[in-house]
């Protein structure tokens, strides 16, 4: 079976030998295989190819050369001349979506640009490829302004779940679309992310609330059966903490949606906010508590008689008056249906 | 089984079905969940097992770029090897094997959300298809652990123009891998006891060999999960999507039972741990029309979420006869307790949003939303009993005039005894949401957002027998008023005008607006400045404060300056007041705001200190800090640093008073060479919470809400002092040897939490008798700990072309203490207490596996 590089590879040797001896002898240094690459092609002819009868992709059809303030005068040359120099990336690059919507607009309509529609036109850069700044890039070095990164992937990205990007925490804090997602290649499964997962992505940065999902109870986020995205938009939302519905509980609701009620008999703080009570990321306790029960609920509950009582660890099986009120589930053991009771006998959440 | 509402949802169904059919949507980072679908076995779902290019990303340049930020790309897998299908091109892979598992393997902590199965598993099966002449594309992707963990997955679509998902996937959810139930029929709603043991009538010793002999088991909730998703690109830059999704669970889980205190009244009460039948399911579906033209953009979603139980409340026999403590009086025989389920509920939510672009690049945008959750799930009757409950004053249980602590079943095991026979309960929510940025100088932005948001609840309950006419509840299965006269939980304003009860639902009505002003000043292309400053009202309903200001200042500071160095800074300082603090709101909720009250001689009792500022209530001062640098100390290598804190002071008397978090994180990633990484980390958080409570002095009947008063005196003030510090470290290696791959991952954590208490007087105490001296005193809980270490080693040899196997080992050690199950390893029935789950357990286990990995 002949493969994609196989293929490319048999290109690259009818185009240069020394790209071919390159490709033979990987012992080359980088230097000797760049001194080999083919000359560059600063026509951009090849763009003007002819229209084929091919159906394009409707979505990728509507692809232009990005304008890139810092090269106003360079115009398009066209993949082929990108890949001239950059075979090794469009290996990687071919199998991404952006790839196939890409070229297969292209072979619609050899108007549309493929690697240009997200780095600008490419002449200057080709003529001065030391230059930077001169083809727009998203990498640290680039020499391409974090806005300009931002502002050429929502030329085609705007709206939708990035309605909300402006004035988000992480643009305010000059974060790029490229410090997540790197659309070069398939690094993760989905999603065109930097890192292997969404997860490992946000964990670039967060890494202290990462490490919180390896507390004794947790979310099933260390497992791969959730993602951060499942509960936070990154690209922006209504809520500061980027929560992807209205408010904390909404969001708890997508998944608990038992908890949802409205129950006959509410609790005040579950229903203002299940934060009062969770630490969503991880906690040392059960079932992702703020703090170790009965202390939790005397944070408020002082009535008369038994809920405002110090225990000690003579409450404790092992002590010498055991008492329901701290052992096993605590306070949960009787008041069961904390979350709010649907029972006429359940005002205080006995039942 | 809530036939209504079932029906209400196979209406639904279709109606979502031909939705979804019509239109196309998927979740995504803006709407829903199932954003990411893997397992422990490979949480990346895939990704981490491609080889990467031993010629790396670029001919020109070698290693890896860096992100804007810093931090070093991947190095990219791979090329896949291509087959032909006529115009289609495919690639994938097959990875399946077998694994084994040793050790405690049943532990619930080494199980909780991975269920591990030793035999032949599917890794992952991955293979795309595509079509390059229009961009059409294909991939299915299934992994399989085990019944309880696996996942499929299929995509169609092309590229830019649509795309339709389907998934099935199955988590499982282990609870508990010690419980011991003495009940039979855990996991349905009906919990009988073995015939070894009389309902209402066995002894201690009888349910504790009961207990004994029960072998442990396994509490675990399955989640199974249907859904499918489309998105549509079409012309004018307009685009829809819908998805739906339909998950089930099932199984149990630890829950509660009460039959009234036990530890004031030996031998008596009950305080049982019963199992939870978990067996529901939710419809989720989310659809919207979207566009985005040059100066418009609108987004108009609908979310809608119907979940549904099978049970309406479980049943559970109690082992234990209750007595009551007027001598020479007779307890009612109980023998069956009640447990509501949640309701069955409706969610519906739209939402419009608008962006309009503004001259000085900026845009102004509104966002508009409107909810409702309402249930009207039929109600259960107040009690689960036949004959009487109560107490039969000089051993009569005959119901009438002369015994008024008793009462007939009959008149509350009905659901005639309610006031209405469904719920129907309501809350609308509505949210506006205005935002506006402007570019007025190049290099300086100004943002500001206003945003109003309610939620309305609708109707209320009031707890009225018209069989009777009693107000208020069965209080514990009616095992309250069989113990202590009078406790039965009714007030009537003829018999019982003094009794102080619960008789109505709390609506928790709520209204939130929020003011933001911000500008950011960018310097140069090194140093952005910001500052924002955020206002927020709060003002809820029948609670402590009708309003609350959340006042808040934030600076931010992002420089880049250096080469080598990214740093991101930001301060903010936090101050929350409000108007006067009213420490009973909840008065119209009992039996005192009926007509007909009468106080008892003493007086109405207090309903809690006066001092007692809840801490979502209270006054606030606070501080928040997080710096975050990404330092390049080399060109293949990252240094990532973290510093965070947050300090909050709250003016509480009695409440919590103090709540600090902090943390520190180091990172280290190396990549020497494409196909070599490695990486470490070490982490450190801790918090501390302090709070203060008040023993009442007056056994329940004081009347002076006073700090320092008679009843709270401050000679029964305690203190206590949460403190959790926690430990992790970890470090990965990916290395390639020729073309064998070594990978190795070790993670280690270590938490510890110590619960520190003083206290002005023994009478602080629960148990006075037990203080060392009659002065103030102190101690503390045993520490809390959690610590797990756990390594993996893996070697991937590749056999011939497209074939490779892989080796693996990982191995997890875990050590785990809390007092809360001390002792519970010896006896789960303490007097009338019984306990089901015993609680985590220290582990070791292992698992192998051998996988043969097929390039498709």
């Amino acid at each position: 079976m002949t493969t994609l590089r196989k293929r490319t590879a048999l290109l690259l040797l009818g185009a240069s030998f020394g790209l071919a001896s390159l490709l033979a002898h990987a012992q080359q240094t980088r230097a000797d295989l760049a001194r080999n690459l083919p000359s560059s092609n600063l026509s951009g002819h090849d763009v003007q190819a002819t229209r084929t009868s091919l159906l394009g992709a409707p979505g990728f059809a509507h692809a232009r050369v990005v304008s890139n303030p810092a090269a106003p005068d360079a115009t398009p040359v066209g993949e082929g001349m990108c890949i001239s120099c950059h075979q090794l990336e469009a290996d990687h690059f071919t199998h991404t979506l952006h790839a196939l919507g890409l070229h297969a607009a292209n072979k619609a309509d050899a108007s549309v640009p493929v690697c240009e529609t997200c780095h600008g036109a490419g002449s200057a850069h080709s003529q001065s490829p030391q230059t930077r700044g001169l083809i727009i890039g998203f990498t640290k070095d680039s020499g391409t302004p974090i806005d300009v990164q931002t502002r050429t992937c929502l030329s085609c990205h705007e709206g939708g779940p990035r309605d909300h990007w402006t004035g988000s925490v992480h643009q305010r804090n000059d974060l790029s679309c490229s410090d997540c997602h790197n659309p070069m290649a398939n690094f993760s499964s989905e999603g065109l992310m930097a890192k292997a997962s969404i997860n490992d992505t946000c964990a670039q940065c967060h890494k202290d609330i990462r490490v919180q999902f390896n507390r004794r109870s947790h979310m099933p986020l260390p497992e791969g059966q959730m993602s951060c995205a499942d509960c936070h938009n990154p690209h922006g939302s209504v809520t500061s903490p980027l929560l992807k519905t209205n408010t904390v509980n909404e969001t708890c609701y997508q998944c608990h949606a038992e908890k949802r009620g409205p129950f006959l008999f509410e609790h005040a703080p579950v229903r203002e906010n299940c934060l009062n009570c969770h630490s969503p990321h991880g906690s040392n306790q059960n079932t992702l508590l703020v703090a170790p029960i009965p202390f939790l609920c005397q944070q408020c509950h002082t009535g008369q008689r038994h809920p405002n009582d110090l225990h000690t660890s003579q409450s404790l099986a092992t002590g010498s008056n055991p008492d329901e009120r701290i052992m096993g589930r605590g306070c949960l053991t009787c008041h069961a249906n904390i979350h709010g009771s649907n029972a006429p006998s359940g005002p205080r959440f006995h039942e | 089984m809530h036939t209504q509402r079932r029906s209400t949802l196979l209406c639904t169904l279709p109606l979502a079905l031909a939705l979804a059919t019509v239109l196309n949507a998927q979740a995504d980072s803006g709407i829903g969940v199932d954003t990411w679908r893997a397992n422990k076995l490979d949480p990346s779902a895939g990704a981490q097992g491609r080889m990467t290019d031993e010629f790396g990303t670029s001919w020109l340049i070698g290693g890896q770029r860096r992100s804007p930020t810093g931090n070093l790309y991947m190095c990219p897998a791979q090329p896949p090897q291509l087959d032909h299908f006529g115009d289609w091109i495919g690639y994938g892979v097959l990875e399946a094997g077998a694994v084994g598992t040793s050790g405690d393997d049943r532990n619930a902590l080494w199980n909780r959300y991975a269920d591990w199965d030793s035999g032949l598993i599917l890794g992952l099966l991955d293979y795309t298809w595509q079509r390059p002449d229009d961009g059409s594309y294909a991939n299915v992707r299934a992994s399989r652990i085990s019944e309880d963990d696996q996942y499929y997955q299929a995509v169609f679509g092309r590229a830019g123009a649509f795309k339709i998902q389907a998934f099935i996937r199955d988590q499982p959810n282990l609870v508990s891998s010690n419980a011991k139930p003495i009940w039979n029929g855990v996991g349905s709603d009906q919990l009988t006891l073995p015939t070894a043991l009389t309902p209402g009538g066995s002894t201690v010793a009888d349910v504790a060999a009961v207990s004994a002999a029960t072998p442990e088991r396994t509490l675990s909730v399955k989640r199974s999960k249907q859904g499918i998703g489309f998105d549509l690109n079409l012309p004018m830059r307009w685009s829809v999507y819908a998805n739906l999704a339909d998950e089930q669970r099932k199984g149990a889980r630890p829950y509660g039972g009460p039959f009234f205190f036990n530890y004031p009244f030996p031998n008596n009460g009950g305080v049982l741990e019963t199992t939870k039948p978990i067996d529901d399911h939710t419809l989720a579906i989310n659809l919207g029309v979207r566009h985005v033209a040059t100066q418009w953009r609108m987004d108009f979603s609908y979310s809608g979420s119907f979940y549904r139980d099978r049970y309406t409340r479980y049943t559970y026999q109690t082992p234990f006869a209750l007595w009551a403590v007027v001598p020479g009086s007779a307890s009612a025989p109980l023998t069956t307790g009640q447990m509501a389920m949640e309701p069955d509920n409706d969610y519906h939510n739209i939402k419009a949003a608008f962006t309009y672009k503004l001259p000085l690049n900026g845009e102004l945008s509104l966002t508009a939303s409107a909810g409702r959750m309402s249930q009207d799930d039929r109600l259960i009757a107040p009690i689960d009993c036949n004959g009487v409950f109560g107490i039969g004053l000089g051993g009569n249980l005959n119901p009438g005039p002369a015994n008024p602590f008793l009462f007939r079943c009959s008149d509350w095991n009905t659901p005639a005894a309610l006031s209405r026979r469904t719920a129907d309960m309501r809350i609308d929510t509505s949210l506006l949401d205005a935002r506006i940025s402007l570019q007025p100088l190049d290099g300086i932005s100004v943002r500001g957002g206003l945003r109003f948001n309610r939620d309305d609840y609708r109707n209320g309950y009031l707890a009225y027998n018209p069989l009777t006419g009693d107000y208020g509840y069965i209080a514990e299965n009616g095992s309250q008023g069989s113990i202590v006269p009078g406790e039965v939980g009714l007030f009537n304003p003829v018999t019982a005008p003094s009794n102080i009860t619960r008789v109505r639902s709390l609506p928790l009505d709520l209204q939130t607006i929020d003011a933001n002003l911000g500008a950011d000043w960018k310097l140069d292309n090194k140093n952005t400045l910001g500052a924002t400053f955020a206002f927020n009202r709060y003002e809820p309903t029948h609670r402590e404060r009708r309003r609350i200001d959340d006042n808040s200042l934030k600076l931010t500071w992002v420089n880049r300056s250096l080469d080598w160095l990214t740093l991101r800074a930001n301060y903010t300082w936090k101050k929350s007041n409000g108007d006067p603090y009213e420490f009973d709101p909840y008065e119209f909720t009992y039996s005192i705001d009926l007509p007909g009250y009468v106080p008892p001689a003493g007086g109405t009792p207090s309903h809690t200190v006066e001092a007692m500022r809840k801490y979502d209530m209270s006054s606030r001062d606070g501080h928040k800090i997080d710096v975050m640098a990404t330092i390049m100390p080399r060109e293949d290598m990252t240094l990532s640093a973290s510093l965070r804190g947050d300090w909050n002071s709250y003016d509480a008397p009695i409440g919590r008073q103090d709540y600090q978090t902090s943390s520190a994180t180091l990172q280290w990633d190396w990549q020497p060479r494409d196909g070599t990484n490695l990486s470490a980390y070490a982490a450190w958080d801790r918090s501390h919470l302090r709070l203060s409570n008040v023993q009442d002095q007056q056994a329940g009947a004081g009347v002076d809400p006073r700090l320092g008063g008679p009843n709270y005196a401050l000679i029964g003030q305690w203190w206590l002092r949460d403190s959790q510090r926690d430990v992790y470290a970890g470090a990965t290696l990916d290395h390639r040897i020729g073309r064998v791959r070594i990978d190795a991952n070790w993670n280690y954590t270590r938490a510890r939490g110590m619960d520190r208490y003083n206290y002005a007087g023994p009478t602080a105490l629960a148990y006075p008798a037990l203080a060392p001296g009659a002065g103030p005193g102190g101690g503390a809980f045993p520490a809390m700990t959690y610590r797990v270490d756990s390594i993996s080693v893996g070697v991937t040899i590749p056999l011939a072309d497209r074939f490779a196997l892989r080796v693996f080992d990982y191995y997890e050690r875990g050590r785990v203490s809390d007092w809360h199950y001390s002792g519970f390893d010896t006896a789960r029935v303490i007097d009338h207490r019984v306990y089901t789950d015993g609680g985590p357990t220290r582990y070791n286990a292992n698992l192998v596996g051998v996988m043969l990995r097929v390039a498709l």
